[in-house]
């Protein structure tokens, strides 16, 4: 049995007198109290929607249209959440705001009896074909699907690599990422030195090396010459049967992924070299010609 | 001039201890003549990528880290006697990134997270392949290094000498709190009982099996680079001279992975079978000074505060090199070298304020108020003493 009587000995503080001055003046607190602010309007807004809100990194403007997000993951989810007609709407958001961390994740709305936990990128998967109109496609080859999966991994480094550490898209960075966090220039400044070093670890990581050894470890090119061996290799599948990856009937997980990658680098990385050049390249546009076809699937026709 | 492929030292009746190394030491000898090219042994502290296995050609002065890179060089610059008649399919490239995804930690678990085989076998073993002194430091970094890399597979009680420190920790904190706590005899579950490989097996096996899986399915015979890969990991997933040997009797226990086991026994028969793999030694930077400057640099990149700074610069300091050798200017930079000068101007002048206060307070233990008895001058003496003050010639401050 625990014990937990009075503390035996008293505290040193509680004989000592506080001298009159400090008191007098210790005494004139709180001057004023104010009464406590109203939320801000548009909680209501945010709150009492009967359609469930998938937070992702986007513009207030966009988001109230549904476009595209800019974050490759987030851009994934919800176009796979378009693709399968679950009901849904967007909502501007940042890392700190998601249980896990991580953006996106989907808040159910509260007004159902069901459960208003939120539910996390990986389980959204799960939730979109309970709750999708439109089934994901039944995945015929599910170890081929999961080997190709791993070609993500060069393409999203290549990626992070020109957005984060190439100084030639640092104003996209800034306009995308580091803007609206902050006005004051000393915080933005921390805040793009931080991205980026946590850009150059994820790299280095997934490369056997110590994260904090820096960009300068990073063998660009390299970075670069695999992404494009795995845009070759994805053009090559969609080349060997027209329509979506793996002969499936529908875009599935997958097309959704590799959408992710291709509308960002399509959208924001021009033709003349680099991962936008490449991209529109490889298997003869294949890849772009696959951008289009979900881009009408998902219902945008920007 | 021969091409120069640095990898690590042999271990476990393997070429080497890593797989892209055995991978990529079988690859030449399959594809280029013994004259084309020399293996090197090293580690990664003697190459400028510091990335193992490292390709460095003299004719062009450039340095490829990496299988995939060194794939990709070989053919874009082949040597005169490069012979790779498999041709490259969007599977290969997708089997090749799969397997350098989903196999390292696997291995991670097996050989370095778990602080037995780390203890029993994979450390020893590094320490036989490395000079003095660096099996003090470059051992712990490879393991850092591996244990990163199957962080997120969450099986990070196999290392119980962090999981025992944790406890420790845990139970010095609830007995300064003051909870009563049940003797350590009673307290003995037993799972606890268990070895933590054990107690996790069928986790363990499930891992492997969902990236054996995979890789049973793949078509191994159609490029010789997939092939090689393939064998550098799974001839280090069935080493069994570790005393935890989950990974081994999962690969050779399992009978869906004959077929894995059998290719794998074969390739070794065939290509390093009857032939002792040629390894020479890097003279320049196994002399004592090459030694003591790898060894000096890996412990001060240990050091805290220092040490990132350190290590950023060492390989921005590299890489201006590796680019001077092929005769690319190097241009400067310093948006961040700023926001560092601007941090460490900043620390300095706090030190700098902290020590100005330091230095102003009286020594330890010194009295606050100190009394001094007025001294006897001429002056207090009265007129006398004013007299006698004028006759010494004295000047007196009391006047």
């Amino acid at each position: 049995m625990a014990s937990t009587g009075t503390p035996t000995s008293s505290s040193p503080w509680g004989s000592l007198q506080i001298p009159r001055p400090i008191q007098q003046l210790f005494n004139r607190f709180p001057l004023v109290t104010y009464n406590a602010n109203n939320l801000p309007a548009r909680t209501q807004a945010l709150t009492s929607s009967n359609l469930p809100t998938l937070h992702v990194f986007s513009t207030d403007e966009d988001a109230l249209e549904g476009l595209p997000s800019f974050n490759p993951t987030c851009l994934k989810w919800q176009t796979l959440l378009r693709l399968t007609k679950t009901p849904h709407r967007i909502l501007p958001s940042t890392n700190h705001a998601s249980p896990t961390g991580a953006l996106p994740f989907l808040l159910p709305p509260q007004s159902t009896s069901s459960s208003t936990k939120p539910i996390p990128a990986s389980l959204l998967s799960a939730y979109a074909t309970k709750h999708g109109a439109i089934p994901l496609p039944s995945s015929s080859s599910a170890t081929k699907e999961e080997t190709y999966l791993s070609l993500l991994t060069p393409i999203r480094n290549a990626f992070l690599y020109a957005l984060y550490l190439d100084p030639k898209y640092s104003s996209l960075l800034d306009r995308l990422y580091i803007h609206p966090s902050s006005s004051s220039t000393l915080v933005r400044k921390t805040l793009r030195y931080q991205l980026r070093s946590a850009a150059a670890a994820s790299i280095l990581q997934s490369r056997s090396l110590h994260p904090d050894s820096g960009r300068e470890q990073i063998d660009g090119e390299a970075v670069f010459a695999e992404a494009q061996e795995a845009l070759e290799a994805l053009a090559g599948v969609l080349n060997e049967r027209e329509g979506w990856f793996f002969g499936n009937e529908r875009p599935g997980e997958f097309d959704a992924a590799v959408f992710g990658y291709a509308h960002l680098i399509l959208s924001f990385m021009d033709e003349e070299k680099g991962l936008g050049r490449v991209l529109r390249e490889v298997g003869e546009g294949a890849i772009v010609g696959h951008w289009k076809r979900v881009k009408i699937e998902a219902g945008w026709d920007i | 001039m021969a091409l120069r492929l640095y990898v690590w030292g042999p271990a476990f009746n393997l070429p080497s201890i890593d797989a892209e190394s055995i991978a990529a030491i079988a690859y030449l000898s399959q594809t280029t003549s013994q004259a084309d090219y020399k293996l090197i042994q090293s580690s990664p502290s003697a190459v400028p990528t510091h990335q193992l296995p490292s390709l460095y050609d003299p004719s062009t002065s450039t340095w490829s880290s990496g299988y995939l890179q060194i794939l990709r060089y070989l053919s874009l610059h082949p040597p005169p006697s490069f012979h790779d008649p498999s041709a490259s399919s969007p599977s290969t490239t997708a089997n090749l990134h799969f397997l350098l995804s989903h196999c390292p930690p696997l291995i991670a678990l097996s050989l370095y997270v778990s602080s037995t085989n780390w203890s029993s076998s994979t450390r020893p073993a590094y320490s036989r392949i490395l000079p003095l002194p660096l099996p003090w430091t470059e051992p712990s970094s490879v393991r850092a290094a591996m244990t990163r890399r199957a962080e997120h597979l969450g099986m990070s009680s196999l290392d119980t000498d962090a999981e025992e420190e944790k406890r420790q920790a845990e139970e010095k904190a609830s007995n300064a709190a003051g909870w009563i706590s049940v003797p350590p005899a009673l307290r003995r579950t037993p799972r606890d009982a268990m070895v933590p490989e054990f107690a996790r097996r069928i986790k363990l096996e499930q891992l492997a099996r969902d990236v054996l899986d995979v890789v049973k399915d793949m078509e191994l015979r159609e490029n010789s680079g997939l092939r090689c890969l393939a064998f550098g990991f799974l001839s280090l997933m069935m080493v069994d001279e570790v005393p935890r040997k989950w990974l081994a009797e999962t690969v050779r226990g399992v009978e869906e992975y004959k077929g894995l086991v059998g290719f794998a026994e074969g390739f070794r028969r065939e290509v390093f079978e009857g032939q002792e793999v040629d390894l020479s030694r890097d003279e320049a930077a196994e002399s004592a000074l090459g030694l003591t400057v790898r060894f000096l640099e890996a412990v001060v990149c240990e050091v805290p505060w220092v040490g990132g700074e350190w290590r950023r610069r060492a390989a921005v300091r590299r890489k201006r090199k590796m680019l001077e050798g092929r005769g690319v200017k190097v241009r400067e930079e310093g948006e961040e070298d700023g926001l560092v000068l601007a941090g460490a101007g900043v620390a300095a002048l706090a030190v700098g304020v902290g020590i100005f206060f330091y230095r102003r307070l009286p020594p330890f233990g010194a009295s606050v108020q100190v009394w001094n008895a007025p001294s006897l001058t001429f002056g207090s003496l009265g007129a006398a003493g004013a007299m006698l003050g004028g006759v010494f010639g004295v000047v007196d401050g009391a006047y």
